[in-house]
């Protein structure tokens, strides 16, 4: 179960990856515009990591 | 015998997991975003993810704020609990009133948002076809949700937890498939540029934005039900905030870039982009989520036959949680006496606080009559169109969950500051972060410059819903002014501190709070604190 919790949480980070190289990929032409883009992926990103984080810390305690 | 609350409520049993209080947490706010979403892109048009993440970063201090009180003081009474902890017994009040607003208003919202949702499969309920079996069927939710917690039945903890993992995956699977499908860059960078909205329709659209994000009243609920709750509260909690402010972030950039599976014509034949199906039209505002799912690309054939009913059902448990939320914040400030003791009182059989349900019940349907009004009488449609800019019945209601959150969300963000200086010794096993080290009383106390962000963001909202909302400017503040007086008379009546707090002692009342909840070691760190900071004084005394 907590290998494919772990799964799922680099999953998040590599979706939360994408959306940020997408929208950096337009910064030159939207500027501003990409801004809720790159906070969003900046969002998954943590979310993965902080997923990853309390797996880490169940593993730690087993 | 009268059933007295302290005798006849039993303590509520500490069973609630890790996942059982992120459901708990995600059947409340994770519905938001189906209401939200089409009266966001309804106003913000070009700029409804500009407007959602306005609203997403002041959510994001709201939540840590909730959280760090609901780990230090796990109590079922929230926000007021709080507020009237922090600043006071008038403010706790003030806070509690705004959170039962939203209570009474979120029972009725999502009644009929869900019969919206759910009409999207059955056409005879949309609300400007058939006005009166529309307002019949919310109606008859309404009061439905209120004899069913009258006799004590609420869906089971399971029960919410296998309807939030589906919505999960199945937001997730919209979004996946919206964004490797639907999705272009391009377009979403020509729209905000295009169709960029004005100063006034972006407040209102930010305004309506924060009610995608408000429930985390349910954050301080669960804290009173969950074992260990300083550790498992700030785990569950981030991973709720964390998740709805990607939903929402997701959403309204998916529907300002979003090709549509096929395209969308309006009446003239015009082709239309996805978002431009909303404005001035309450109809579609009302079931947004399911409108975006069936335009999805492959996915779409089939989350149009499912996403309107697990819509329908999510919102519908949010309808519930506004009934059975609304009688427990009654039943905390009338424990605390910032309400009568009435809506203490237990039903002999049922043993459930029927007093206030059944009295907040009849607000929510009162808040529905007005809501429905235009639709149902052409007569006082026009009086709504030459006082109130024409507001539908959505719109209503939304005016007055943005005011009562907006309100409650302000001062609870001054508890906390209150608490962080007149409270430093409860341990905070959670605090949110960048804090200034300061001394205050002669304590060593850490003041919040987060929370001071928060207050600007969520005051700056409350603002623009007092500016941009004509009907929420009148029964919004009317609701508070109403409650205070209500207030200030049975305070007197009671020969209770009118303006001042009744004196408590809150040591003794953490101890207990933290021995309850099963921090014993929080609690041993909490009474090592007071000693500490006896000894401290006595020696600066001599």
């Amino acid at each position: 179960m907590l290998f494919f919790r772990g799964l799922l949480a680099v999953a998040i980070i590599l979706c939360g990856l994408v959306i940020l190289v997408r929208m950096a990929a337009a910064l030159p032409e939207g500027r501003f515009t990409v801004l809720p883009g790159i906070v969003l992926g900046v969002a998954m990103i943590a979310l993965g990591v902080h997923r990853l984080s309390l797996i880490a810390r169940v593993r730690g305690m087993m | 015998m009268p059933a007295d609350s302290k005798t006849a409520q039993p303590e509520l049993r500490r069973s609630v997991t890790p996942w059982g209080s992120f459901s708990w947490g995600y059947s409340d706010v994770g519905a938001d975003i189906f209401v939200g979403l089409g009266l966001v892109l309804a106003w913000a048009a070009g700029a409804s993810n500009v407007a959602f993440l306005f609203a997403g970063v002041v959510y994001v201090c709201i939540g840590l704020a909730y959280t760090e009180l609901a780990a230090t003081y796990p109590v079922a009474g929230g926000g007021q609990y709080f507020v009237m902890r922090g600043l006071g017994d008038i403010f706790g009040f003030i806070a509690g009133w705004a959170v039962l607003l939203d209570f009474t208003i979120d029972v009725t919202l999502f009644a009929w948002t869900s019969v919206d949702y759910s009409s999207q499969l059955l056409p005879a309920l949309v609300n400007s076809v058939h006005p009166w079996l529309h307002f019949g069927v919310v109606l008859g939710l309404v009061v439905g949700l209120c004899l069913l917690n009258v006799i004590g039945v609420r869906e089971s903890t399971t029960f919410n937890g296998v309807v939030s993992a589906l919505d999960v995956i199945s937001e997730t699977c919209i979004l996946c498939f919206g964004f490797l499908f639907a999705f272009r860059p391009q377009l979403l960078i020509h729209t905000m540029q295009t169709h960029w909205p004005s100063p006034y329709e972006l407040m209102l659209g930010t305004s309506l934005a924060i009610i995608s994000f408000v429930g985390l009243e349910s954050i301080s609920q669960a804290a009173q039900e969950t074992q260990r709750p300083a550790s498992i509260i700030p785990r569950t909690s981030v991973s709720l905030i964390l998740t709805i402010l990607i939903f929402a972030l997701a959403y309204s950039n998916l529907a300002l870039g979003f090709q549509p599976w096929h395209p969308i014509t309006d009446a003239a034949g015009h082709h239309l982009q996805f978002w431009q199906i909303f404005p001035n039209n309450p109809d579609n505002q009302g079931k947004a989520v399911a409108l975006l799912a069936a335009q999805v690309p492959y996915y779409g054939a089939f989350a149009a036959l499912y996403v309107p009913v697990l819509g329908a059902i999510l919102l519908l448990i949010s309808s519930n949680s506004g009934v059975f939320g609304s009688s427990r914040i009654a039943y905390a400030m009338s424990t605390s006496n910032l309400l009568p003791s009435i809506f203490q009182r237990v039903h002999r059989k049922f043993r459930t606080p029927m007093i206030s349900i059944v009295f907040f019940s009849v607000i929510a349907v009162i808040e529905l009559v007005f809501a429905a009004a235009p639709a149902l009488f052409p007569a006082v449609s026009s009086l709504y169109t030459r006082f109130f800019h024409g507001e539908n019945g959505l719109g209503f209601l939304a005016d007055l969950y943005a005011f009562g959150a907006a309100t409650s969300y302000s001062f609870v963000f001054l508890g906390l500051i209150g608490l962080r200086l007149t409270d430093p010794l409860s341990p905070r096993k959670f605090k949110i972060p960048l804090n200034v080290p300061m001394r205050f009383r002669g304590e060593q106390v850490e003041f919040p410059i987060v929370a001071v962000i928060g207050f600007i963001g969520i005051f700056s909202i409350l603002m623009f819903t007092l500016f941009t909302h004509p009907l929420g400017r009148i029964f919004g503040p009317s609701w508070l002014l109403l409650g205070l007086l209500f207030y200030l008379v049975y305070r007197r009546y009671r020969r209770l501190p009118v303006l001042g707090s009744q004196p408590r002692n809150w040591r003794t009342a953490q101890t207990e709070i933290l021995r309850r909840a099963g921090e014993l070691e929080l609690m041993d760190e909490y009474v090592a604190n007071l000693k500490a900071s006896d000894a401290r004084r006595a020696g600066q005394g001599t």
